[in-house]
């Protein structure tokens, strides 16, 4: 048989001999009364545990008769943390022990000891044996009183049951107070998880989400309606973004200017960054636009705001004005009203990537659109040399140039710059290229071949009201013949034959596409020697200086005059000119696109038809934006 | 314990115990403080720690002492409470007065 599990409880006990004599029995209660203190007995309940221990003593002596009255008397205490203990040995004859002995009379000489020891203890025995007999005495302890464990505070008080079922009631009360907080706040944490998880799935710009937020809101506050309002993004005006009910919406409220005085409660609210109830039979201002949730409405605003950043405001609310009150119900809609400033704030964010996103990405579609309006390479004759350059006000120009070889001493040099900038601008000018090479492949002439790029595309600049400047040369290295064409553009720069100074050659000529049938007349000049030769767009004449000059053709025509040197190199020119209209410009930010070619003899002769013969055409990498795009 | 006796009045005061130990004591002195035949004779409790069937013996020995004096006035002063307890478990007071003051 297994055992039965063993009721084990630790007791301190107590055990004083005495002798028979009243101030040793005085001692030994004296003793008791300390012992029990010492283990935890409250000093107001320790008196009646000393007087039975005195009175058993007591009696004990008073009844001892003959030799017992030699023998010690024993007093034991025994403490448990339920009960207290106390027994008496005694040397008497014994007594019988009534069951309950009566109050004695006032007036009675005796019997007043046994009463007490029976009213102070619950339980007193007494065990009577063939030397000795023993008292026991038993009292269960009380409760551990609060007041016994917290230093300070009063003694407890008996607990009576009405005090008792007055607490539990209390503690009931609060317990369900609590659960309902306990719930309340739950509900709100899954509303907003729920949220979280519907972002995730849904678009967010529409009003799903929101639609379930504000169905959670009204249900957790016992509301019926709620507007709320976003901060304008120029942050003067609150608009309203959603309303429970159509008739709650109303016109924008104005955001005083800084140390201005909001009127409206939302307003107030928004500008203040904390929260306010209202009542509208409290508002005495006929203009509040929360009047609409009706004459009774009652309700609390909320600001939205997160990190100090102000988004609006959330009003909730009762039109009968019953709305809860109390701090509970306005942490619930504190929360959601930061939850919903949060999430604004994501959303605005989220945009605003994505417009970055897809700006960034415009821009590299744009780079990468520039690299191919310039050529890669250029076509370059035995001694000449020809380099262009270009640089961008924006991400994207539209000026560019182009050079085709015709044959072995001859070339097509196309510069050109389309009126309007960026991406279509761009396209523009790749059109234009692969047009230019398609129709140079039957002709090489500058006005036959404007007069074709206009034709194939008036159309589609007309429809866009944009058309191009353009100047077409065909250069004959043999006869140092030019021929030019010119649809609008700036007059090309050359050194004649004979002269130390510098020509334009300014001719006539409409823009491409602003007439569909424009006649563009042929001229011809001769290049001097050492030849050089600058097309350019209007950018480099009217760049400006820090202090608004313009660069000018004098300018340039001086600058080419002074840089024609026998001997020098096209790509060591286009660095200086870049360098020089670098420097002419300063600190000034660019106005215009830049793009120039440049043809340069670098070795005086060498077109000659003595060398004719070794002369091949080849491809050399000297085109490049060589300017910094900044 | 010190007994003083003014006008008519008898005080007894600075009593720390009265017990088994000391109340034949205690019935003793006051017995003899009694030839003075006071009017009022009054026990000041207020220092007396403890107290037990033998100290309710000697307060009742004395109300029996001074029960044929017809008019005598007893009175027992500031009890602590666990005294204050013991004396009405006992019916003291209706011997005696119980005054606190």
């Amino acid at each position: 048989m297994a055992a039965s599990p063993l009721e084990q409880v630790r007791t301190a006990t107590l055990r004083i001999a005495f002798e028979a004599n009243f101030a040793s029995a005085r001692a030994a209660s004296a003793a008791i009364r300390a012992f029990l203190a010492e283990h935890g007995v409250p000093d107001k309940e320790l008196f009646p545990y000393e007087l039975c221990i005195a009175e058993a003593s007591n009696n004990a002596i008073q009844y001892s008769e003959g030799p017992s009255r030699d023998l010690k008397l024993v007093a034991e205490a025994l403490i448990t943390p339920v009960q207290v203990e106390l027994r008496v040995t005694d040397h008497t004859a014994g007594f019988v022990l009534k069951e309950r002995i009566p109050q004695p009379s006032p007036l009675a000489d005796r019997g007043r000891g046994l009463f007490l020891i029976q009213t102070a203890m619950d339980e007193v025995r007494y065990i009577r044996g063939a030397k000795e007999n023993i008292l026991v005495m038993r009292k269960k302890r009380r409760a551990i009183p609060a007041a016994a464990a917290i230093p300070g505070q009063g003694p407890a008080d008996a607990l009576t049951l009405e005090k008792c079922s007055r607490q539990l009631a209390e503690s009931r009360s609060q317990m369900t107070k609590m659960a309902e907080e306990l719930l309340l706040r739950s509900e709100t944490l899954s509303s907003v998880f729920r949220c979280c998880a519907e972002l995730g799935r849904i678009d967010t710009a529409s009003e799903g989400f929101k639609g379930r937020l504000f169905a959670d809101l009204l249900h957790l506050t016992s509301a019926d309606w709620y507007v709320l309002r976003l901060i304008s993004a120029d942050g003067t005006k609150l608009l309203v973004t959603a309303t429970s009910e159509p008739d709650l919406s109303s016109k924008p409220i104005a955001l005083p200017a800084a140390g201005g005085v909001p009127t409206s409660i939302e307003a107030v609210v928004a500008v203040s960054q904390k929260a306010a109830r209202f009542d509208v039979r409290e508002c005495s201002d006929r203009s509040e636009p929360l009047r609409s949730v009706g004459p009774e409405g009652a309700g609390l605003v909320c600001p939205l705001c997160f990190g100090g950043e102000r988004v609006g405001t959330i009003a909730v609310g009762r039109r009968n004005g019953d709305f809860p009150l109390g701090r509970l119900q306005d942490d619930v809609i504190g929360t959601f009203a930061e939850f919903l400033a949060i999430q604004t704030l994501n959303l605005r964010r989220q945009k605003e990537e994505m417009r970055n996103r897809v700006v960034a990405r415009e821009l590299e579609i744009a780079q990468d659109i520039q690299q191919l309006l310039v050529p890669r390479s250029l076509p370059q004759l035995a001694g000449f040399g020809l380099a262009g350059g270009w640089k961008s006000a924006r991400e994207v120009g539209g000026d560019f140039y182009d050079a085709i070889a015709t044959g072995e001493k001859s070339l097509l040099l196309m510069i050109a710059d389309v009126m309007g900038k960026g991406v279509p601008a761009a396209l523009f000018a790749t059109e234009m290229r692969g047009l230019l090479r398609g129709l140079a492949a039957r002709s090489s002439d500058p006005a036959e071949l404007l007069c074709g790029l206009n034709r194939l595309l008036y159309k589609d600049l007309s429809s866009v009201a944009m058309f191009i400047t353009a100047q077409i040369v065909h250069v004959d290295m043999e006869g140092r013949h030019l021929t030019v064409a010119s649809a609008g553009h700036c007059p090309p720069l050359f050194v004649p034959p004979g002269s130390r100074s510098v020509s334009m050659l300014s001719i006539q000529g409409l823009p491409l596409g602003v007439r569909p049938d424009t006649v563009y007349p042929r001229h011809t000049a001769r290049l001097g020697t050492p030849a050089a030769l600058l097309l350019h767009t209007d950018g480099l004449t009217e760049a400006r200086s820090p202090s608004g000059v313009p660069y000018g053709q004098r300018r340039l025509m001086a600058w080419l005059k002074a840089h024609t040197i026998p001997g020098r190199n096209a790509t060591e020119m286009r660095d200086r000119l870049a360098t020089e209209l670098n420097r002419f410009r300063g600190d000034s930010a660019m106005a215009d696109d830049q793009a120039f070619l440049l043809l340069v003899e670098e070795a005086a002769g060498a077109a000659g038809p003595a060398s004719t013969s070794e002369t091949r055409t080849r491809l050399r990498r000297t085109a490049s934006p060589f300017f910094a795009n900044s | 314990m010190k007994i003083e006796s003014l006008d008519e009045c008898l005080r007894i005061s600075e009593i720390l115990e009265l017990t088994a130990v000391n109340s034949a004591q205690f019935q003793d002195e006051v017995r003899s403080a009694l030839g003075d035949s006071p009017s009022v004779i009054e026990i000041n409790l207020s220092q007396t720690r403890f107290m037990d069937s033998s100290g309710l013996g000697a307060l009742f020995a004395l109300y029996r002492a001074t029960g044929k004096h017809e008019g005598v006035v007893l009175r027992l002063l500031n009890p602590m409470p666990e005294i204050q307890q013991l004396l009405e478990l006992t019916q003291m007071q209706l011997l005696f007065e119980i005054v606190r003051r």
